[in-house]
């Protein structure tokens, strides 16, 4: 009873002293802080003091504001080229670019499957602004592509509607082309004999068994492409003999 | 078997060179390996091929095996014949969806229906190029296999490759059963021959180096001219001529190596320009003439003409248009209007 009592008694000075150290600790540290803050103030304002009288001193000498130094005119250039370098590389990137050339335009296409980009090919059409007509003067397309079509239905007004499709048609055979590589590479033994293809890739057959599953028995597919602008059949075929 | 099948395949193999005749034969597939082990390559090729024809004997070959072996050789020695290129014309613009059996079984159907004496054989390549060979008889004889056509068809394009037998007279069929069989109505002979395919080929499927101007995020790689000289003392005198040249060269001709064509023929139909004075001809006669270059590769050579300072660069359009224009027949007559120059005839 007692002693316990004197134990309670005894924390209890014991917590107070402690709470009445760290409220000095605090206060002195505040005092300490204001002055501080009173000493840098005064900086501040010495400073600011030197500064107006420099400018004063300045303009009284030419009577113009100082400016930031401007950016030699050999920097902008440079900035400039740098940009348009960039602009010119996410114009490739998206496929079809092109350049003025002596004659008229020269549209690169660059096509790509799959995050790879694969062939390139070349346009050039002569500008005949007079006779609002746009002509094909030199290409790199491959004879199979539908050229002469396209450019009947959409030359020479809609130069736009022309590009993508020819690009979407040389996109989709390049990627039907890419699929069929990839295909022979990476299923080399499931394929029997070489495939049957046609140049567009948009008719293809093989015969394949799968090793180990289908025994003795061998599997012939068509696959047909009826779209030339997707890379994607749309029917297929599959019969076993 | 036949001995006319056993003579064709003797003087086929007669015609490889020997250090070939193995892989020819293994490429054939017609003798098992077995087979080919058992053949001695090292003595005369006359008894290489009486021993191969022997073989063939055992495994009783006929005309159509003998006719595939012949694809292989004319495959391998394609730049031996002569190449003509046509044109086919084709009236509906549906998609193609070319099926190569269907494309074989006209082809036959429609030669077999105008001349029952042929033989026809197809061999396909890996590049999508259709081999075809057709051996040509008459009504009343057996086909002559020692003069074979040969036409090379890439499905779905409007161009035919042809090298014709002597026999002339059989081609009229042969562009007949072309069209029909790949499903164009017309078919004409374009102004280019030569006997290397593959630059052929390059031509008119556009796949040779055109100068495209293009950015590229790479620098140009085009060829360095003379690098400078270690020495300091030698200078280039003409030095910006030189690279006038050699970009105008580049301009025309592009980086890359040039079709292989080994003459250029130019029909010249046009009056004869001299001093009045000096009367060389008495009546105002256009002065006819040939004129023919020729070289083992013509493009390349008039492309080094110019560096080489044999000629002034730019060259004329004449010579510099013909993998564009993808003709090395040309005939030039006056053009009747503003311009002296002569007109090219398309």
């Amino acid at each position: 009873g007692v002693l316990a009592c004197l134990e309670m008694l005894e924390s209890r000075a014991h917590r107070e002293a402690v709470e009445q150290e760290e409220k000095e600790k605090r206060e002195e540290k505040s005092a300490f802080l204001k002055t501080k803050i009173r000493e840098l103030r005064l900086q501040r304002d010495q400073l600011r003091k030197k500064l107006e009288q420099l400018e004063k001193e300045q303009l009284g000498k030419e009577g113009i504001p100082l400016d930031p130094p401007l950016p030699s005119p050999r920097e902008v250039l440079e900035w400039k080229i740098g940009n348009l370098r960039d602009l010119l590389q996410v114009f490739q990137l998206t496929g079809i670019s092109g350049k003025l050339s002596k004659h008229g335009v020269c549209f690169s296409l660059h096509t790509a499957f799959e995050g790879s980009f694969l062939d390139s090919f070349h346009l050039e059409l002569l500008l005949r602004p007079e006779f609002q007509e746009f002509r094909i003067q030199r290409h790199s397309i491959p004879p199979f592509i539908p050229l002469e079509q396209l450019s009947r239905k959409f030359l020479p007004s809609d130069l736009r509607g022309f590009l993508d499709s020819l690009f979407q048609h040389l996109n989709a055979f390049v990627g039907r082309r890419h699929q069929l590589e990839q295909f022979q590479e990476q299923f080399s033994e499931y394929i029997q004999g070489n495939p049957q293809r046609n140049s567009l890739c948009n008719l293809l057959s093989f015969r394949y068994q799968i090793p180990g599953k289908s025994g003795n028995s061998v599997f012939r597919a068509q696959l047909l492409y009826e779209d030339p602008c997707r890379s994607l059949p749309t029917e297929v075929s599959i019969s076993c003999s | 078997m036949d001995e006319t099948v056993a003579e064709y395949i003797r003087r086929t193999v007669l015609k490889i060179p020997r250090n070939e005749i193995k892989m020819m034969l293994q490429k054939w597939g017609f003798l098992s390996e077995a087979q080919l082990q058992t053949l001695n390559f090292h003595q005369i090729k006359d008894s290489i091929s009486q021993e191969v024809v022997q073989l063939c004997e055992e495994n009783s070959a006929d005309i159509k095996q003998a006719a595939v072996l012949d694809i292989i050789y004319n495959h391998i020695y394609q730049n031996k014949r002569m190449w003509s290129v046509y044109q086919m014309k084709k009236s509906g613009e549906e998609l193609e969806y070319f099926d190569i059996t269907d494309f074989k079984k006209k082809f036959k159907g429609r030669l077999r229906s105008a001349l029952k004496n042929v033989t026809i054989t197809f061999k396909e390549y890996e590049d999508n190029a259709i081999w075809i060979r057709v051996a040509w008889g008459t009504p009343y004889k057996k086909p002559n296999q020692y003069k074979p056509s040969y036409v090379v068809y890439h499905s779905q394009t409007p161009y035919v490759f042809i090298s014709s037998s002597v026999l002339k007279s059989n081609l009229p069929l042969l562009c007949q059963a072309l069209i029909v069989a790949s499903n164009y109505h017309d078919i004409r002979e374009m102004e280019l021959r030569s006997h290397s395919l593959n630059s052929l080929k390059d031509i008119v499927f556009k796949r040779y180096s055109q100068n495209f101007q293009t950015y590229s995020p790479k620098p140009l790689q085009g060829e360095t001219i003379e690098p400078e000289s270690a020495d300091i003392r030698i200078v280039q005198e003409n030095r910006s001529e030189k690279e006038r040249i050699h970009r105008l060269n580049q301009e025309v001709f592009g980086g890359g190596p040039q079709p292989k064509l080994e003459f250029a023929q130019y029909q010249l139909e046009t009056m004869f320009k001299s001093d009045p004075n000096m009367g060389v001809l008495d009546k105002k006669e256009p002065f006819r003439c040939l004129v023919k270059f020729s070289s083992p590769h013509l493009l390349e050579s008039l492309k080094s003409l110019a560096p080489a300072g044999m000629a002034d660069a730019p060259l004329s359009p004449l010579l510099t248009c013909i993998p564009h224009k993808a003709r090395n027949y040309f005939k030039i007559r006056e053009k009747k209007s503003l311009f002296p120059e002569s007109f090219v005839s398309p």
